[in-house]
């Protein structure tokens, strides 16, 4: 009982204790902003990492894919566990291309690499991360590469007009082929038009000319549509007037453009194509957005002559929890296949162990934050117990134990870290949940931003507040606290009660 | 008044300080009886040991030799917790500055030892008749109106009768006081001998009192005088007049 009165006491009249509790709080406060916003960052990089991939992905070694994408669909499905797990699957074909397009803004032609992917749109929705980031079909019950209505009419008017010019063409060449080689004789002077007649048509040119060739007759084809991310269709740019910048559209959608990617057979050969944007992807990773475009599959196979091959196979599944044996299960079937199966956070695993890592140094490097706190705790309470002595002697000579009397400089040390955990909690949490309007009010004062959202992923400060994170911070500090006042304590256990009673 | 067999029993006591090369023996073999219910006094120069036997009794401090016994049980070579323990019930300590607690009020410093003796449960259970117990002591000492002020606010004379009500609120066996009135004028040394005869008289309780001061000595049942460690003249019981030994 005298231990816990004496403590707070100690905690009430020592002024000095309070330096303590201000460094274990801001310790705390420090840790758990940073934890919050370094988790904020990490779960939205990962919702938005798992968004755009699949849960499971199979993949062929080489540019060429693998062969018989169906029918490794169909051998996925025979099997009865993950037939039970797999909720759906999507074939993929992932190939570069260099993308040509004209820039509305600048007036000129662009040319840029480019990821493109040839999808199924309907199975690939189904396998999610898609369709919600689309920009324009984003609530659409069934997206498609459709073009619109009033753009398919002009291609197929322009396309008639070109078919009609060949078909002229055609006619011309094939009138000039019957007529054009012939030298129709002067007419007689006798006006023996039978004479002339039979002439003209027995006559043989004296030298025969080569078959001048005939125009290909023309099929109405209208392009392709393709999604292209947003990234490639926008610029940014800073409106003078409010300082903010605005995504610019450099390609609208309607507009051409032109793909060149490359064949997979046996010699390497440009393979091009026009198509028409049809929507934007956004799925705001700037990797997907900055590079893709994504066409029909079918077409895109039919361009590399990729007949029956594909890249990928993208999986959902039932239950993510499940990943680890499903992606087990698929090796064993898939044994003897080249294919490499991997959940998405092996596919993104260097991304995610980055992240961590940058998390545990830093987590370090603010423990020792508290570590240094500690070290004020260890000071001052050794200032404490030396103050303290002859108390400590008239508690040792009331019947006190050694015991005891460490255990009032423990229960301080405690105490303190509770109290100045406590307050770090409190504090930590405030300006966590109030990050934004700090960050803008400190921008505010400063006059430039310190989270500039252009530059990253979020327009905003992410944050992430883990309440198992809160609490190993929380039992950290107070550990800490707590062992930088054995010492002391332990001085204070030993101390001699006579001695400690003469003391001056 | 006095049992036969003594309560308190030192036997051959010996004490010898040590600090880098020199050697202080401080107590050169007492050999002291107290009986139960005796007011004894110890005098003595300043550095003949008085406060040190008075320590090794109370068993805040070891003898080098010798033993002590307390009601025939040695207690001088009795583990840690079991000395802390007769601090705590068995003997009651004053000290000539009176050492209260200063964070404490009156009240809370009496109740320390009892608050030690009690786990947090115990008091809990406790807390109205320990509390109703340090009330009466501090009745006796005259302080019952000063229960809630901090040592800082008392007077020396009430700093020290707070400090008797602390002693004895365990209701200990023995009373060791060391100089209690060595800090005190007159009047506040008389007030507090008066007090200290009282609980000897009316309570049998037995104090060893170490003082340097003559005239305190002759309410005392019994004195002893030490010189350079030694008890100079064997125990003598004082006459209602008595005189002390060179």
């Amino acid at each position: 009982m005298y231990k816990l009165l004496l403590c707070w006491r100690y905690l009430k009249t020592r002024y000095l204790a309070i330096a303590c509790i201000i460094s274990v709080m801001l310790g705390v406060a420090t840790l758990i902003v940073v934890n919050s916003v370094m988790n904020g960052f990490s779960t939205k990089l990962k919702t938005l990492l798992h968004g755009v991939l699949s849960d499971i992905v199979l993949e062929g070694h080489g540019m060429e894919g693998f062969h018989d994408p169906l029918g490794k669909i169909r051998r996925i499905r025979k099997d009865a566990y993950l037939d039970a797990q797999i909720d759906s699957l999507a074939i993929t074909i992932d190939a570069f291309a260099m993308a040509q397009f004209h820039n509305v803004v600048t007036n000129e032609t662009a040319t840029r690499p480019v990821r493109v992917m040839g999808i199924e749109m309907k199975s690939r929705s189904q396998v999610g991360g898609f369709k919600e980031h689309l920009d324009l079909q984003k609530n659409s019950a069934e997206p498609s590469f459709a073009i619109p209505k009033e753009i398919q009419d002009y291609f197929e008017a322009v396309e008639e007009q070109i078919r009609k010019d060949r078909e002229r063409e055609r006619q011309d060449a094939h009138l000039e082929a019957a007529f054009g080689l012939l030298q129709i004789p002067k007419a007689a002077p006798d006006n023996d038009i039978d004479k002339v007649m039979r002439e003209f048509f027995h006559a043989k040119p004296a030298v025969e000319p080569a078959p001048r060739p005939m125009p290909v007759p023309h099929k109405v084809r209208v392009p392709q549509g393709a999604v292209v991310g947003h990234l490639i269709a926008h610029m940014k740019w800073k409106d003078p007037n409010n300082k903010e910048f605005v995504d610019l559209p450099t390609i609208r959608v309607g507009d051409r453009i032109d793909l060149t990617t490359v064949s997979t057979s046996h010699r390497l050969e440009p393979k091009y194509d026009s198509f028409v944007v049809v929507d934007y992807f956004k799925s705001g990773m700037s990797e997907y957005d900055a590079n893709a475009v994504f066409v029909p599959l079918e077409h895109l196979q039919a361009m590399r002559g990729m007949d029956n091959r594909a890249s990928n196979i993208l999986i959902k599944l039932k239950d993510y929890n499940e990943a680890d044996k499903v992606v087990q299960r698929l090796a064993e079937i898939f044994e003897h296949d080249r294919l490499g199966i991997f959940t998405w956070e092996q596919k993104q695993g260097p991304l995610l162990k980055a992240i961590e890592i940058e998390k545990s140094i830093l987590n370090i490097l603010l423990f020792m934050i508290i570590a240094v706190a500690g070290f004020g705790i260890l000071a001052i309470f050794s200032m404490i117990v030396s103050e303290k002595t002859r108390d400590i002697g008239i508690l040792k000579a009331l019947g006190a134990s050694s015991g005891g009397v460490m255990k009032i400089f423990l229960t301080y040390g405690l105490l303190l870290g509770v109290v100045g955990a406590f307050f770090g909690t409190i504090l930590g949490l405030t300006i966590t949940w109030n990050i934004n309007g700090i960050e803008a009010l400190i921008a505010m004062l400063t006059g430039s931003r310190v989270f500039d959202g252009s530059v990253y992923y979020f327009k905003e400060i992410p944050t992430d507040v883990q309440p198992m994170g809160v609490l190993i911070v929380n039992l950290g500090a107070i550990a800490i606290a707590v062992v930088f006042s054995i010492l002391p304590a332990l001085r204070a256990a030993l101390l001699h009660p006579v001695q400690a009673l003469r003391y001056e | 008044m006095h049992g036969t067999t003594p309560l308190l029993c030192a036997l051959n006591l010996k004490k010898t300080y040590v600090k880098f090369a020199n050697r202080i023996e401080v107590l050169r073999g007492i050999d002291l009886d107290v009986a139960e219910g005796e007011f004894l006094s110890v005098i003595g120069n300043s550095g003949s040991g008085k406060s040190t036997m008075l320590h090794l009794l109370g068993t805040l401090d070891k003898p080098d030799e010798g033993t002590i016994h307390l009601e025939g049980r040695r207690i001088d070579n009795l583990p840690a917790e079991q000395r802390d323990a007769l601090r705590n019930r068995t003997f009651g300590l004053i000290f000539q500055f009176y050492h209260l607690l200063p964070e404490l009020s009156t009240l809370e410093n009496v109740l320390m030892p009892a608050m030690i003796t009690h786990s947090v449960w115990s008091w809990w259970l406790n807390r109205r008749a320990l509390k109703k117990q340090a009330l009466e002591m501090l009745d006796r000492v005259g302080l019952s109106h000063r229960l809630n002020h901090k040592p800082r606010e008392l007077s020396g004379g009430e700093m020290q009768r707070a400090a008797i009500a602390r002693a004895l609120i365990n209701r200990p066996r023995v009373l060791l006081a060391d100089e209690p009135t060595g800090n005190l004028d007159a009047a506040n040394g008389q007030h507090v001998m008066k007090l200290l005869r009282d609980l000897n008289q009316h309570d049998g309780l037995t104090i060893v009192m170490v003082t340097h001061n003559l005239e305190l000595v002759h309410d005392t049942d019994r004195v002893v005088r030490l010189f350079d460690g030694r008890v100079e003249t064997p125990e003598m019981i004082l006459p209602p007049t008595f005189a002390t030994t060179p």
